[in-house]
């Protein structure tokens, strides 16, 4: 006898089903459209370009769960019910086959082994389950807030797994089913039964086939309307990722005269993608355990923020398209929605983001560490959307922490943020015998101190170390001087794009008038800065860090560090050299390069190292609160035992340097990369 | 509420001092900026207007086309209009001849109220709205720290020798800011876009029917005779020795040499 | 003997001010430099023993107007007063103090008389008779040597401390003419309505001539004692640097730096700071700086005009009493 089972056995009237599919399949699109419906308040995006590097974005996600399994726990968790649900999902489209095209594929050996498999899938899904309501309802990590849904959704899942396995005991029982060792769960929960009659069961069997029936296609149809909806949402978001460099923001178009409003402060201003975002987290709280700001108690998270901008965008949504198209259902809805709360439809429209929603104090917190959309599954991006905020407070409004605006006048007056006179740029490098490109007409290699190397005291001995490196590799390189002037970046993450392109151009025009195309720099955000918003002004330059031209010259065996240096280094991963351009090795890679140097490695590092505090322009704001960033990561720092925190970033310097200084660390030492290569070739 | 405020566009703070060939002062690599006290005076024209809910804010400056940006960042931080004095006749010119020129300016408008810095940073003087104020025969309240207008009078919190006075006038008066008056705003690109097309009318001699005689140098009460850099800056001096009398040598240092004390 | 070189003996509360001995003192060299005679003008109201301590510092004549109305200065009062002088005596040079009151009348004055004036100078030096004045511009990164060629009479105020100790220079039983005041009704248009003396609460951070400052070196916010004593002793305002405020030693509205406030004070005490550009992006342009700090690699010491290496502890106590003693 071919192994087999009979398709609806003791299911009389089962082509109901067809009736309740589709039925549910309306729901569902009814739900799904309503998505679409509310993100035509969005302004464009693009996001339409590669769609094959999209979809292989999404397949590698979906299926691979990469970002989902950086967090093990849940991670491996969510991974098993995934998996179970795609196998359960293809035995049941392995039963429509059979049933509704008439295909024989539910018999022989491949019946026997997908019976086996989806008995055991279904079983890792139960215990998948089990955990995700131990971890919520028991463990309660602090990253996850808990509603109603969360439980409904879980006990959905659970009861559609349970009925369908009894489902599958009343059926072995009635049939004295022959293959029933292949569907082992369904066996052990068969004993349960076996002292029940046939026609008790076959009423069991019935009711419970119904009842499953129905609870799974209710789940079918609740999807869109519960955070069940990730399972579409998440997919669709992670196609429209976008696909620029990492961190790559939207330049304004000052010379557009039609513009009269910069940067977002109303919910329709966000982008359509903007708002897919919000709609797309599914509060698994990944950015929030990793978010610095979160971590030192700033009244910022990034799920929070996401949230917020969530309820706020579904309840005004529906207003602004019956405001735009007349009146609409939907909108009614809203307005009694909110009405129910006690707000007025009007209220709701009159509600800006910018204090309303988010409050100042969360949109200035941010240091643009990427640490959230780094870990975030549903690639969702959060900083754009603080920077489009701030642009608006900016540009706008002019409303920020008054320190701000000594360091935008300072860039303005003097070309960097501390406002020393421009005229002393170059004063660093008296006596080094580095010629500046106004000399020598051009060079090889442009070394690009930055506004630190250039200005601050600390940092100026990690220029000057760079300058000793490159001159005994025998490096033709140049400096610009005083026609440097700051990158910008801080001016473009505080939100001040007008500032930031201006120094951009001239930053442009004073390279391209040299012919420059190669620079190397020994701070990450003039590096992402330059490699990244620069192509945007017209600016295209090779550009590199420090770290990874001494690696080179190290390797090609242009300098050697000989000198041994018995010290244990623990290495802090700079955010934009780091997460924004990936660069985790070749600093790892120099540490190692010294004799004698072991690496202690913090277990915060790489992806989820944690931002000294300065990042996004933070470095010219003052820190509140109990808390701080910059001593938070110096005490992670210590606890690995090192004798010298490196750093490969002029802002995480001065920050090592003042939290080893707050915790009376005076054995020990922050020094740059640079130093220490120097150091160890002298 | 009709003011007035008078600027001046000095040399950034931090600009490197230099001489040119002629020994005068080189304006050669040098950034510009408003007067930062005068900003303050902006700053608090804006804000007396904002707070009685109307009024006009008008710039005004002398100097060169360069003077013109001083003037659009008034602008763009919310000034009405602004008056640019501009003539070749007006080189070589002291405070004396600059107020003759703001009075000349002044006297054909319509205010209440005449704001200035208290001083300019670059020359340091702190004459020339108190000049303007006695041309104009104005009442005059100098290095304010606080200022609320009240119907047709301001009182005035301005800072004396060891004592700050509360100080009433009658408009139309001439009020001079000090440092801690307010935080001037960073203006909005709004304010900036909008700068580009407000009103900034330049007058020059024939404008404003003044005497050649009367400004330049040939009105200039005072010359200068020549320019000098100071010595360059000493290396710090570390006292040396023990207790107490380094103390003793650091407090005759400051009275003595430094005259700081 | 033509014009005069008057001085504006400027008093408060019945008491000279000291940059008026120091202005006396050297008015005799200039006038005897300049062949003429010394005068002091003295408003006010009840100053009954001035003249006799203003005779002691050399000067011919004491021109006085004692009268209620000069009671409080006024910018009006006191210039209506001064030019009427002026112009029925025509002094040929007039020197005030650059001090609040010489700031507000001087220019007034001047311009009343349609003379020229030079304002806050450091030195007067006297060549072929004439006075040249040097003064500091860009805030004491250049000087301008200045002179008034023809309008009389030519006007200066001078810095208090600069022209030397205002020793007295002998009596020559001046004589004392009284001046006319005839100030109308409403000629006197500003009103003081209060005068708060700044005797207890600490001068703002960001207005004082003076400032002490701490730093990590300070140890425990406890010790901030020891620079709010200096800072009495001087007037000064006390601040307080980043690590200071991070400590929780001092408020953030205490903080000098580029996150904090920026100063620009005559002298600022930097104690126990090691002095980051974060630091010293707030106070950079001091007039003056003076650190103390025991590390003589200290980056502080890079912009300091005088340096104590030592601990803190033991130089603030001495300093204050060498303070005290000084100002005493």
């Amino acid at each position: 006898m071919v192994p087999q089972r009979e398709i609806y056995w003791n299911i009389p009237g089962h082509v109901l089903l067809y009736l309740i599919f589709a039925v549910s399949v309306l729901f569902f699109c009814r739900g799904v459209y309503q998505y679409y419906k509310r993100l035509q308040v969005g302004r464009p995006a693009g996001r339409k370009e590669r769609p094959g590097e999209r979809m292989r974005g999404v397949l590698s996600q979906v299926f691979g769960h990469g970002r989902i399994l950086r967090d093990y726990y849940p991670g491996i968790m969510h991974f098993i019910l995934f998996w179970g649900f795609v196998i359960m999902t293809f035995g049941t489209a392995m039963v429509a086959l059979e049933a509704d095209l008439g295909l024989p594929v539910m018999r022989g050996a491949f019946y026997l082994w997908l019976s086996l498999f989806l008995d055991v899938a279904g079983l890792a899904a139960i215990i998948a389950i089990a955990v995700f309501w131990f971890r919520r309802y028991v463990q309660r990590p602090d990253r996850l807030d808990t509603v109603a849904d969360d439980g409904y959704s879980l006990l959905l899942i659970m009861f559609i797994l349970v009925t369908g396995f009894l489902l599958e005991a009343f059926r072995i029982v009635a049939t004295a089913d022959p293959w029933a060792a292949w569907t082992p769960v369904g066996l052990v929960l068969s004993y349960l039964f076996a002292g029940l009659g046939v026609e008790d069961l076959k009423i069991f069997h019935r009711i419970t086939w119904w009842v499953h029936l129905f609870s799974a296609m209710g789940f079918f149809a609740y999807i869109p309307y519960s955070k069940l909806s990730h399972i579409f949402l998440m997919p669709i978001n992670i196609y429209f990722r976008s696909l620029e460099p990492k961190g790559t923001l939207q330049p304004i178009n000052f010379e557009d005269e039609e513009q009269e409003s910069f940067g977002v402060a109303n919910v329709e201003e966000f982008t359509w993608k903007q708002l897919l975002d919000t709609e797309a987290c599914t509060r698994c709280g990944r950015c929030q355990d990793n978010c610095p700001a979160y971590l030192s108690k700033k009244p910022l998270s990034p799920k929070g923020m996401t949230q917020d901008i969530k309820s706020h965008y579904r309840v005004k949504a529906p207003l602004l398209l019956a405001a735009r198209g007349g009146a609409n259902a939907e909108g009614d809805k809203s307005r009694q929605e909110a009405a129910a709360t006690g707000e007025t439809a009007a209220a709701v429209m009159e509600q800006s983001l910018i204090g309303d929603v988010i409050s100042e104090e969360a949109i200035w917190a941010c240091t643009t560490c990427r640490s959230c959309q780094e870990q975030c599954p549903a690639m969702v991006e959060h900083i754009d959307k603080i920077i489009d905020l701030r642009r608006n407070l900016v540009l706008m409004e002019s409303r920020f922490p008054s320190e701000m605006q000594l360091a935008f006048r300072n860039m303005e007056n003097n070309g960097n943020p501390w406002g020393v006179g421009w005229a002393k740029r170059a004063d660093w490098a008296q006596d080094l015998g580095v010629p500046t490109m106004a000399e020598i007409g051009q060079a090889d290699l442009l070394f690009w101190p930055g506004c630190a190397g250039a200005f601050d005291d600390r940092n100026k001995k990690v220029a000057v170390a760079v300058v000793k490196i490159l001159q005994s590799a025998g490096i033709n390189f140049a400096i610009l001087g005083t026609e440097e002037k700051c990158c910008g970046d801080s001016a473009r993450r505080l939100g001040n794009e007008y500032l930031f392109q201006s120094l951009a151009q001239e930053n442009i025009e004073t390279m391209k008038g040299y012919g420059v195309t190669k620079i190397v720099t020994t701070c990450p955000h003039c590096l992402n800065t330059m490699a990244k918003d620069y192509p945007q002004f017209g600016g295209h330059f090779e550009v590199i860090h420090h770290t990874q031209l001494i690696l080179e010259l190290v390797r090609q065996g242009k300098i050697k560090p000989a000198r041994f240096l018995d010290s244990a280094v623990t290495y802090h991963d700079s955010c934009y050299l780091g997460r924004y351009n990936d660069i985790y090795l070749a600093p790892r890679e120099l540490v190692k390069a010294i004799p004698g140097v072991t690496l202690k490695e913090m277990e915060r590092r790489e992806e989820r190292s944690f931002c000294c505090g300065a990042g996004g322009g933070r470095m010219w704001l003052e820190e509140h609160g109990e808390e701080k960033m910059y001593v938070m990561r110096t005490e992670q720092a210590l606890s690995t035992g090192a004798a010298v925190v490196a750093t490969a970033c002029p802002f995480c310097l001065t920050m090592m340097v003042d939290g080893l200084k707050f915790k009376e660390q005076e054995g020990v030492q922050a020094m740059d990369l640079a130093e220490l290569i120097a150091q160890s070739i002298a | 509420m009709k003011i007035v405020v008078c600027l001046k566009q000095t040399f950034d703070t931090e600009a490197k001092i230099q001489l040119d060939p002629s020994g005068k002062i080189s304006n050669e690599n040098v950034q510009y900026i408003i007067n930062p006290y005068d900003e303050f005076a902006v700053e608090e024209a804006l804000r007396i207007k904002e707070r009685l809910g109307q009024g006009e804010v008008v710039a005004v400056s002398i100097g060169g086309a360069k003077t013109e940006e001083a003037l659009r960042q008034a602008l763009a931080m919310g000034a009405d209009r602004a008056v640019l004095l501009q003539d070749a006749a007006f080189e070589g010119g002291d405070w004396h001849t600059a107020a003759v020129i703001l009075a000349q300016a002044i006297r054909g408008m319509e205010f209440d109220l005449i704001l200035g810095g208290q001083v300019a940073i670059d020359d340091g003087a702190a004459q020339v709205t108190t000049r303007l104020a006695e041309i104009l025969d104005l009442p005059q309240v100098n290095v304010v720290t606080k200022l609320d207008v009240d119907g047709r009078k301001v009182v005035a919190q301005r800072e004396g020798d060891g004592a700050t006075e509360v100080v009433e006038v009658a408009l139309p008066a001439v009020i001079t800011a000090q440092k801690g008056l307010n935080e001037p705003r960073y203006p909005t690109l709004k304010g900036i876009m909008q700068a580009k097309k407000k009103e900034l009318k330049i007058l020059g001699m024939a404008d404003l029917g003044l005497d050649p005689t009367s400004v330049g140098s040939a009105g200039a009460r005072t010359r200068v005779q020549s320019y000098a850099l100071p010595p360059a800056r000493k290396e710090g001096k570390i006292i040396g020795g023990e207790l107490p009398g380094t103390a003793a040598e650091l407090v005759r240092l400051l009275r003595e040499e430094a005259k700081v004390i | 003997m033509t014009g005069g070189v008057w001085i504006f003996a400027e008093q408060r509360d019945g008491q000279l001010r000291k940059v008026t001995y120091e202005l006396l003192a050297a008015g005799r060299r200039f006038a005897d430099a300049t062949g003429q005679e010394l005068a002091a003008v003295l408003l006010g109201s009840g100053m009954a023993g001035l003249t006799g301590e203003i005779a002691q510092y050399g000067v011919d004549k004491v021109y006085m107007a004692d009268h209620q109305d000069l009671g409080t200065y006024s910018t009006d009062g006191y210039t209506t007063v001064l030019a009427e002088a002026i112009q029925r005596y025509q002094p040929s040079a007039l020197f005030l103090g650059h001090t609040a009151i010489g700031k507000d009348l001087a220019p007034r004055v001047a311009e009343r008389m349609k003379t020229g004036l030079c304002t806050d100078c450091t030195a007067v030096d006297i060549q072929e008779g004439r006075f040249v004045f040097t003064r500091p511009i860009y805030a004491g990164k250049a000087f301008a040597k200045v002179e008034c060629p023809t309008a009389r009479p030519v006007m200066a105020t001078i810095r208090p401390n600069v022209l030397g100790a205002g020793q007295p220079t002998g009596n020559r039983n001046p004589q004392v003419i009284p001046l006319a005041v005839n100030l109308g009704p409403n000629s006197i248009r500003t009103l003081v309505r209060e005068m708060v003396k700044k005797a207890g609460g600490r001068v703002e951070l960001t207005e004082a001539d003076i400032i002490v400052s701490g730093g990590r070196g300070m140890k425990d916010p406890a010790n901030f004692k020891l620079l709010e004593d200096l800072a009495d002793v001087l007037g000064a305002a006390v601040g307080a640097s980043r690590a200071a405020v991070d400590a929780g030693w001092r408020e953030h509205q205490y903080q000098v730096g580029q996150t904090g406030k920026t100063v620009s004070p005559t002298l600022y005490i930097a104690c126990g700071i090691s002095g980051a550009i974060q630091h010293l992006a707030g106070m950079s342009s001091s007039k003056c700086i003076v650190a103390i700090n025991k590390d003589p690699e200290a980056n502080i010491f890079k912009v300091a005009d005088y340096g104590i290496v030592d601990d803190l502890f033991r130089v603030l106590p001495v300093l204050t009493e060498e303070f005290k003693r000084m100002l005493a």
